[in-house]
């Protein structure tokens, strides 16, 4: 009677719905499918750099080198004369104003609006929440310190002859003004020479700020400030504006403040429209000779933002296509030479030829070489994506919406040479021409092509409809093991223990597998404090960085021996996880929701992250088992999954992982306790939404990995 | 009976929590999400509206308040009084904090009485160890417990919005008609209907609650139960005492249903008469029913939220508009009637699942919708411990909750999303509601057919 009863009830519900029985089914084999899913993952993670497409421009509104580039000779020799002048105030000690109002003053000789932006550099301070808002960094300006020091940057805005004012192109030059060097002093130059160029041309529709960024404090520091201070108006009555104000008066003596252009105001602050893109602009030197000039694009903005394609398209498509340069973007060196990565890339060579054998129309052709340098450049593209730190002080544009890369030329030769200097300079004249001559074209933002993509080439992209298949495939099994425990038989397999007890009563029976289905519950609760406490771990930096003079070391020291007691303390109010009603089982399929519920948020705030860190945070969860069950299962079996589960537990935790990591690559004489602090600190500095998915979805899940492993 | 260890310690702990929390509105800045905060229970709107008010000007000029005349009254002046070192609104918080506090009091009372009732009719039944068995917890303290700690009704009241008192009128309808005080019952759906619309179709769960009496299992089961014990058992004594419950049971009389109405139509008209003299002068109150319940219902708001209307009516051609109103208002109107038909037996849980399904159509819709109808599902953890998928809807909450500030920040802010980013979470939610209401009413009625079960064997 009592197993009639119990069959009845399933049987009907399974009869009924499809979707359900489809359900149980995939429950019922979640060994088979999280092997197989899992595995997939992988693959498809590695097949990336095969599935890469060719990137082409889909603005049709751009129509970039549709023009012949105006910038010839005379705007070279116009470059040359300013980097000279730069140079001559080079060897005059002097202010550190002197570069800036030597460039104010030829923006003004161009005709240009000119004004001088003063900004503090801002401390370094914990606010890993503020990723989520609007306005990146809101910072607190210290009053008593730093009156001393502030940099100016200087401004000039054409005013564009067929434009309303509403929009702006902003090219910028990050510059020392306390120490410049050649190849800052040609790149002030050659955007000087553009920026001449452009107070000349009849083409204009948008405005073109050029911001001579003074990266004394660093280059992003001084953008940033300036598109602070753009974006949201200041008024008198803020204080801020009153610091830097009484700052003024008591340097009044230096004469910092009495930089005046043609007896305008120079230090009001003017604005252009809206920006359309920014472009910022660099030379390096590089040691090594080459044949050709090279461009190297960076990209990557905080918390995994990347500029739309279509602005990186038309800066390849003019650098390759017109001016002749190489192109690069960032890749991984080490993995370049790696032997393992080699093979990886014979073995899809020969997969794509026997591909391509069976239909022609799979365009999957890659060399082994191809992959290896394709792999190489996604890991490193997936690397700055996943720190969310930016690369450059184009990130400082992402945070306002506005597309920005930094273009980094480098000569083939040696700079002292007038000749090779007079052509490098118009080729990237040309190039920069040419790109603002296309962003001058767009009728709307920049929204046709991708801003969710990794580079594999500098030509070469993976949009996201490809990227996700290989996450998606990664934590498939995740929610699919964690309903497992509540599936049918599982669910009367857990509460038979009393119903035993009265067989042939069925109402007690019923009434335990009832109670059953909430029996999560106590399992939640242990997730739950876990979370907390991550909670507390989490913000536990911001009461120590308050604490002055404290090296790393000690920090480092601290914050694990006061995160350990924290947890003590709340096993002590909340009760230990092992209590009775809690059984591991349960436990797992909990932690395992949790830690879906995190990756998949963290796969929308910075994908790159979630892609990272499901590499290591699925298995863990799918392979967790407590070391005092493994008896059941057959000797070799058992030291495999003893091994893996002890591997995962010591690579599981972020600090041994980044030890590891920086032992490996640096040496491990070099590696210190304190590194995983700074590491921290650098995160949190930025704002790096990886900071939070470190320490609320990694940490509390390798917590309760360790609490599972440990289970009686 | 699972007994809860120290309630009052709980309650008294979130209501500090909720004190803590209003001292930081501007580092939270809840007001200003569109999950909590919607175009008709914004404080800053109502701060819009007095001001407008005050300046001699109709509250409703521009498209900035649709709120009622009453509220602007009331917590108006509360929205300017700003003493030195406090936050912007902190008495109006305080006063949301109270408001919460005194609604989950009510739901405790209302649990207490559901309980009472529902051991008698099992007593009745002679199916008291099932009781014993199912070590059931205490629905009232429970219930008043998941309302006052549930993450959704924290934010709401937190984040400076009327929902809390839109939620308290609508609990303290459910209460006055479970103690069958109609002039109470009356009171709250009356202001709840006047505030927000929605909760007039409440009235058939309130009526039945006033004419049949509360939660208990169905009227054919105590027949059968009389049948049988006449039938079988000869004892006098026995018979008597069931007939007696039984009759009570079945005992449906339209005198408080009367009493009821005549009560609503008095407080309605004096509803109506305070509004038009806070309104003279300002516009009168066909402006009023305009802006407010027009307002309501013809969506004409599309900012998003978490509902699904906003993103079909920026999509849906003007010439189809009218029609489609129509139908997505009707949607709501043509399951009262099946479910009434079902649940009759059951008005509170049916109330539960009126304010569930109309939190998911209604046009405005915010996570304090869900904390009302979440805080009185705890009302039927007895009934409803069998719940097929609470993982998965508990998992799904959290992930909604979570997924939706962040889409709107990719959407809104980062620019690289866009609004099908931000509706994808508004479908998944609604989809979550719709699971929630047919696992919790599929759940109910096989708890009906156990009890028959038990009974016949």
């Amino acid at each position: 009677m009592a197993t009639e009863e119990k069959e009845k009830p399933k049987g009907g519900a399974a009869r009924s719905r499809l979707i359900v029985r489809l359900g149980a089914f995939l429950v019922s084999h979640n060994l088979f499918v999280s092997v197989v899913c899992c595995i997939a993952g992988f693959i498809a993670l590695l097949l990336l750099p095969v599935l890469a497409k060719n990137t082409y421009i889909s603005e049709n509104a751009l129509m970039p080198g549709s023009a012949n580039p105006a910038f010839s000779a005379q705007d070279v020799m116009e470059a040359n004369r300013f980097v000279k002048d730069i140079i001559d105030q080079r060897t005059i000690e002097g202010t550190g104003i002197e570069i800036p109002r030597l460039v104010g003053q030829h923006m003004a000789g161009v005709g240009a609006e000119v004004y001088y932006h003063k900004f503090l550099p801002h401390k370094n301070q914990f606010h890993p929440l503020h990723f989520f808002s609007c306005t990146p960094n809101t910072v607190t300006v210290q009053n008593n310190s730093s009156c001393a020091s502030f940099g100016v940057n200087s401004v000039g805005i054409i005013r564009a002859p067929r434009g309303d004012g509403k929009e702006a192109i902003v090219l910028v030059t990050p510059y020392n003004p306390w120490k410049i060097e050649l190849s800052e002093a040609l790149s002030l130059g050659l955007a000087f020479s553009i920026f001449s160029l452009l107070s000349q041309v009849s083409w204009l529709a948008k405005d073109v700020v050029w911001l001579a960024a003074d990266s004394q404090f660093g280059e992003y520091t001084s953008v940033s400030a300036w598109l602070k201070d753009y974006h949201s108006p200041v008024f008198f009555s803020e204080s801020r504006k009153m610091n830097v104000d009484v700052c003024h008066e008591s340097n009044s003596h230096q004469d910092r403040n009495h930089i005046t252009v043609k007896g305008e105001n120079a230090n009001a602050f003017r604005r252009a429209g809206t920006m359309a893109a920014a472009l910022v602009l660099k030379v390096l030197e590089k040691k090594e000779r080459q044949e050709r000039d090279s461009l190297t694009i960076y990209a990557e903005a905080s918390n995994g933002q990347m500029p739309n394609l279509d602005l990186i398209n038309i800066v390849h498509y003019l650098a390759v296509h017109r001016q002749g340069l190489r192109v690069k973007i960032a890749t991984i060196g080490s993995l370049l030479n790696s032997v393992w990565l080699r093979s990886v890339g014979e073995i899809v060579q020969r997969l794509c030829r026997v591909a391509k054998s069976l239909d022609p129309r799979w365009k999957y052709d890659i060399t082994s070489a191809d992959y290896v340098e394709g792999s190489a450049t996604l890991a490193s593209s997936m690397y700055h994506q996943a720190i969310g730190v930016p690369t450059g002080s184009h990130g400082a544009f992402r945070d306002y919406q506005v597309d920005a890369v930094t273009l980094e030329l480098s000569p083939g030769f040696s700079l002292k040479n007038e000749n090779s200097q007079s052509a490098f300079f118009l080729r990237g004249g040309r190039l920069i021409e040419g790109v603002i001559r296309s962003v001058n074209n767009l009728l709307e933002k920049f929204h046709q092509s991708f801003f969710l993509y990794f580079l594999t080439a500098p030509n070469k992209f993976v949009s996201v409809g490809v990227y996700m298949i290989a996450f998606a495939l990664l934590i498939a099994p995740l929610p699919i093991v964690a309903v497992a425990p509540f599936s049918g038989k599982n669910e009367i397999r857990l509460s038979t223990d009393k119903g035993n007890q009265t067989p042939g009563y069925t109402c007690t029976d019923e009434i335990e597998i009832s109670i059953g289905s909430w029996k999560w519950l106590h399992a939640a609760k242990v997730v739950f404090m876990t979370h907390l406490w991550a909670v507390i771990v989490l913000l536990l930096p911001y009461f120590m960085s308050q604490i002055p003079y404290i090296s790393p070391t000690t920090s480092m020291l601290v914050w694990v021996a006061v995160a350990t007691s924290a947890l003590l303390i709340l096993y002590l109010i909340l009760g230990s996880p092992y209590s009775n009603d809690c059984e591991w089982v349960l436990l797992k399929s909990v932690m395992i929701a949790a830690a879906f519920i995190g990756l998949g948020l963290m796969s929308i705030i910075n994908f790159s992250t979630a892609q990272i860190g499901a590499l290591i945070v699925v298995p863990m969860c799918l392979i967790v088992r407590p070391l005092k069950r493994h008896k059941e299962v057959a000797l070799c079996m058992r030291v495999m999954l003893m091994t893996c589960n002890l591997v995962l537990a010591v690579i599981g935790f972020p600090p041994t992982a980044l030890l590891i990591l920086k032992g490996l690559s640096e040496g491990f004489g070099r590696v210190g306790i304190g590194d995983f602090w700074v590491w921290a600190e650098f995160l949190w500095i930025w704002n790096s939404a990886t900071y939070l998915y470190l320490l609320l979805v990694h940490l509390p899940c390798w917590a309760l990995y360790v609490h599972i492993l440990l289970h009686p | 009976m699972t007994r809860i260890r120290c309630y009052w310690g709980w309650v008294a702990a979130a209501i500090a929590f909720r004190l803590l929390l209003i001292c930081f509105p501007e580092n939270l800045n809840l007001g200003s999400r569109p999950e909590v905060a919607t175009p008709l229970t914004s404080l800053r709107r109502l701060a819009e509206g007095y001001w407008l008010k005050q300046s001699s000007m109709s509250p409703y000029a521009g498209s900035m308040y649709h709120g009622s005349p009453l509220l602007l009254s009331i917590l108006g002046p509360l929205t300017i009084t700003r003493s030195e070192g406090q936050p912007a609104h902190f008495s109006c918080s305080l006063m949301f904090v109270i408001v919460d506090f005194v609604t989950a009091m009510l739901i405790h009372a209302t649990g207490q009485k559901l309980m009472t009732k529902c051991h008698q009719s099992l007593q009745f039944l002679n199916l008291s160890k099932l009781v014993e068995a199912s070590g059931n917890v205490d629905a009232g303290k429970f219930a008043s417990l998941v309302f006052l700690w549930n993450p959704l009704t924290i934010v709401t009241c937190v984040g400076s919005t009327t929902t809390p008192i839109d939620n308290f009128m609508v609990v303290l309808a459910i209460f006055g008609a479970c103690s069958r005080l109609a002039p109470l019952a009356a009171f709250g759906w009356v202001i709840a209907t006047h505030l927000s619309l929605y909760p007039v179709i409440l009235i058939v769960p309130l009526i039945l609650l006033l004419c049949h009496g509360l939660d208990a299992p169905p009227s054919k089961l105590f027949q059968q139960k009389n049948s049988d014990a006449s039938g079988s058992s000869p004892s006098s004594h026995s018979h008597a005492k069931s007939t007696q419950t039984g009759i009570q049971a079945h005992y449906f009389s339209w005198r408080p249903a009367l009493h009821f109405l005549l009560w609503a139509s008095i407080w309605s008209c004096y509803v109506l008469f305070l509004s038009s003299i806070s309104l003279k002068g300002l516009g009168g109150l066909l402006e009023m029913f305009k802006k407010t319940h027009g307002f309501i219902l013809t969506v004409q708001d599309l900012s998003p939220n978490i509902g699904v209307l906003w993103y079909f009516f920026a999509e849906v051609f003007d010439f189809f508009r009218n029609f489609f109103l129509i139908v997505f208002n009707m949607n709501i109107l043509f399951m009262l009637l099946p479910l009434a038909m079902r649940l009759k037996h059951r008005p509170c849980f049916l109330a539960f699942v009126y304010l569930a399904i109309s939190s998911m159509l209604k046009s405005y819709p915010s996570v304090g919708d869900a904390a009302l109808y979440l805080g009185l599902l705890g009302l039927f953890a007895n009934e409803l411990a069998g719940m097929q998928f609470s993982f998965f809807l508990f998992c799904g909450y959290i992930g909604v909750s979570l997924l939706s500030p962040v889409m709107h920040n990719l959407w809104i802010w980062r620019g690289t999303g866009n609004a099908n980013f931000y509706f994808a979470t508004g479908i998944a939610y609604a989809c979550l509601q719709t699971v929630l209401v047919v696992e919790s009413v599929s759940t109910m009625l096989k708890y009906d057919r156990m009890l028959r079960k038990h009974i016949t064997t």
